[in-house]
């Protein structure tokens, strides 16, 4: 029974999820309120955009703790390009070369995972440090908040009273279904992680594989940032700072293997819902203050037992 | 008559030249058997002819025309697929996805997968093997030798006009072997060109017209099988003759009056095996026969303390075994051999010193730590003893052949004179030499009074080594033959579980 909601993670997820959702909706009702759903769904929607792409880049044996860095440069060199005291580009040019500037930073990861052969975990490791300091030097101790009401609109704005966020959010989710399983190359990024050797012996192309998870990533952080961040009306060198751990905690959470091959949307949307929920649910079950400070330490625990669950599965599989 | 034809081929990796101007011609509808102990550049060549590598010189043509060399889509696409020894497959995929990918079908421009007639073609293929495999299954959850009918399945899929095949029995038990024998018969009357790579001689006598021998990266003799003795052609492959090492008579002529090493007692785990009663003693081989996932492995596990086992008891040396474990059974005195080297008996990318001295690190523990000079002593001592072809003890395992590798496997433990080895298929996918070897030191294992639990799918071997065999069927114990009472029709009959041996 336990492993079997351990191996169907989203099925497990999600029952933990309804007994959470009953247990804090019964101590304080104003959880299940229009206005509260709503406001963990908007959270949640630039991590569940961005776990879309990191989960490809597990899936297909490798790893991306640079997103968060990502998000910092793409937020300050959108809010440099479209600021009325700055470069002032149209928003249009100004979202397409954010865009481009996200696939950039991507395909430069996976250049150097797959054509140089540097492990991805010090490639993403290195590029969340250096791309930090980028951004700092961006936005060179300065704050930007004259953010035109175009890019405002992005983060504020709503179409059918439903947020601008949520709808992309929909549509990336939609792609990404279509990409794993309608697509040649969803099909081959399994492959590859789960079988690097054979994948070559199949005659796939590896490199090219590694290259778009990480590419598409950057394109998905792009997209996420677009979103989330003229939500605000400021914008300064700490965006996206952690970004990156709750990201490969949701897709880790949500059944996908650190070791590549195995992982499912449904789970990993699952992660998101449950890691975007908890500081929430920590404030409505109104344990006082400091009962929030431990939303980081039980962040940490989800991963930990998301690990131990795989250990757990696999030595009980025969 | 269509035929694939290289012309002087050559290939070197560093220094050493592993093919030097191999010139082979290999007709369709012929089944050609290219023979040759490990490290004799059959791999090279297998991996030249599938597009995996690309050769220094040298030009390989289809009907006369000239192939574009170093893409596996090229040699696919006109038919040339090769199946590589062990079964090259994604574990965490199911079938279709293994037969399709690299080659998934797709309408508008790769934005949309035909899953279902993907689906359907996979049917028809596994039909046409006689295979019924679920298709949603993840195939890292099948047996091996399930997964190495993926892998031909994967091969035939194409139009296939050469098929390569690279120790397809290593991991296949009789039975699977003869079903696969069918279907390679059947391909070749279909007009299919098989290129067969085998250790095991019978089956090349049994299937091919036509043998090639390599020997250190040189074609030595193409002849007809006919025209060739199995002695003959051992001695072309080591160009030398060996005498494969056959059992002396036990030393001990009543063996079984020693005290046994090892007793199991109504030893259970659902679903694997049960009520399993075994006793081994003191310099005896005991072989354990059965068809691939009659539970031998799993029993082999429980012994050596990787696996719970449910109820029953293990004795040894007449004590009984309590909390069990793999530290536990390397102190006692067990050593195992696994069945898969590579992914259980050695660290690939380490030396061949630190693989050979990792059990017993402890004893090279100095006063400031491991004392390297002794450690460099005791490896070469082992290297040359077990005849480890290595350029230097650093060299990594990696670097090795199969035959050299499973020396290793063997000799980390050997130093350590345990009184019992477990060695599981100690000889799959060993070439010849390395084979009577490998052989050899088993015997000698056993002399030095060490018992031996023996775990083989070839019945020659099981038969030419063990003192007693072990017959293992659907996890029982289906019977226990003396060495002289044993041949081959006899562990067959008893390896068959009943439904099987009932229906004709």
């Amino acid at each position: 029974m336990i492993t079997y909601l351990l191996r169907h993670r989203a099925i497990g997820l999600f029952l933990f999820i309804g007994l959470l959702t009953t247990v804090v909706s019964w101590i304080n009702p104003a959880f299940l309120s229009a206005q509260n759903l709503r406001d963990i769904a908007v959270q949640a929607a630039p991590i569940c955009i961005i776990s879309c792409g990191v989960m490809l880049v597990l899936v297909a044996g490798e790893i991306d703790i640079s997103v968060g860095s990502m998000m910092g440069v793409l937020a300050a060199s959108m809010g440099i390009m479209v600021s009325a005291s700055r470069a002032q580009l149209p928003p249009h040019v100004a979202i397409a070369l954010t865009l481009l500037i996200g696939i950039g930073m991507g395909l430069f990861n996976g250049l150097l995972v797959a054509y140089a052969g540097v492990p991805s975990i010090i490639v993403t490791l290195g590029m969340l440090t250096a791309l930090r300091g980028l951004t700092e030097i961006i936005m060179n101790g300065a704050w930007i908040t004259d953010l035109p009401e175009e890019i405002r609109f992005l983060g504020t704005g709503t179409i059918l009273s439903v947020p601008l966020s949520l709808w992309t959010t929909a549509g990336v989710l939609a792609m990404t279904i279509w990409l794993i399983h309608r697509t040649p190359i969803g099909r081959r990024i399994y492959a590859t992680g789960s079988n690097p050797q054979a994948a070559q012996l199949a005659g796939l192309s590896i490199k090219s594989i590694k290259l778009f998870v990480f590419a598409w990533t950057g394109l998905l952080t792009a997209v996420a940032t677009l979103v989330s961040v003229p939500q605000l009306s400021v914008v300064d060198s700490g965006i996206g700072v952690g970004t990156e751990l709750l990201v490969v905690t949701c897709v880790v959470v949500g059944g996908t293997s650190v070791n590549g091959g195995v992982g499912t949307l449904s789970g990993v949307l699952c992660g998101v819902a449950l890691m975007t929920m908890i500081s929430t649910v920590l404030i409505f079950l109104k344990l006082g203050e400091h009962a929030t400070y431990w939303s980081r330490a039980i962040q940490g625990l989800f991963i930990l037992g998301a690990i131990l669950a795989d250990h757990w599965i696999s030595n009980h599989k025969k | 008559m269509p035929s694939l034809t290289t012309q002087n081929l050559s290939k070197s990796y560093g220094g050493t030249h592993a093919l030097k101007n191999v010139s082979l011609k290999i007709h369709a509808g012929d089944i050609h058997a290219l023979c040759g102990e490990n490290g004799a550049g059959k791999s090279t060549l297998i991996k030249i002819l599938s597009g995996v590598e690309t050769p220094d010189q040298g030009l390989v043509q289809w009907n006369g025309n000239h192939l574009s060399l170093g893409k596996v889509h090229e040699m696919e696409s006109k038919g040339i697929v090769a199946v590589h020894q062990e079964p090259v497959v994604f574990p965490d995929l199911n079938i279709v996805d293994n037969l399709y990918a690299g080659r998934e079908l797709s309408s508008g421009m790769g934005t949309w997968l035909n899953t279902a007639s993907m689906k359907q073609r996979t049917r028809d293929i596994l039909d046409s093997l006689g295979e019924d495999l679920p298709l949603n299954q993840p195939v890292g959850e099948m047996a091996l030798a399930q997964r190495q009918m993926v892998s031909i399945a994967r091969a035939l899929f194409n139009q296939c006009r050469i098929l390569i095949l690279d120790e397809p029995t290593a991991s296949l038990t009789t039975r699977e072997s003869d079903a696969l024998f069918k279907t390679v018969i059947s391909l070749k009357n279909q007009g299919v060109g098989i290129l067969y790579v085998s250790h095991r001689l019978e089956e090349v006598f049994q299937l091919a017209q036509c043998i090639s021998v390599l020997r250190d990266g040189i074609l030595v003799s193409t002849q007809s099988s006919n025209d060739l003795s199995e002695d003959a052609l051992i001695q072309q492959m080591v160009g030398r003759k060996v005498a494969y090492p056959s059992r002396q008579q036990p030393v001990n002529a009543d063996i079984t009056k020693n005290k046994p090493v090892l007793e199991l007692k109504a030893l259970s785990r659902t679903p694997a095996y049960d009520d399993i009663h075994l006793k081994i003693h003191a310099g005896e081989i005991l072989g354990m026969s059965g068809l691939v996932g009659a539970g031998r492995s799993e029993i082999a596990r429980a012994i050596f303390g990787i696996d719970e086992f449910d109820t029953g008891e293990i004795l040894f040396n007449g004590k009984k075994l309590q909390n069990h474990s793999i530290r536990k059974a390397i102190d006692l005195g067990i050593a195992m051999v696994p069945e898969d080297r590579q992914r259980q008996g050695l660290a690939l990318p380490l030396s061949v010193e630190t693989n050979l001295l990792l059990p017993s690190l402890n004893a090279f523990q100095g006063m400031t730590g491991l004392d390297r000079s002794q450690m460099r002593s005791m490896s070469g001592q082992l290297i040359s003893k077990l005849g480890i072809k290595t350029g230097s003890p650093d060299n990594p395992a990696s670097a090795l052949s199969g035959g050299n590798q499973q020396k290793i496997v063997l000799g980390k433990w050997i130093h350590q004179n345990p009184s019992l080895f477990i060695l599981d298929e100690p000889t799959r996918g060993v070439d010849v030499g390395a084979k009577s070897e490998v052989h050899r030191m088993i015997i000698e294992l056993a002399k030095q009074g060490s018992a031996v639990l023996l775990i083989s799918s070839e019945l020659p071997e099981i038969l030419s080594l063990s003192d007693r065999i072990l017959v293992i069927a659907k996890g029982h114990v289906s019977g226990e033959l003396a060495r002289e009472e044993a041949n081959q029709e006899k562990l067959l009959k008893l390896s068959l579980p009943e439904e099987a041996k009932q229906s004709p």
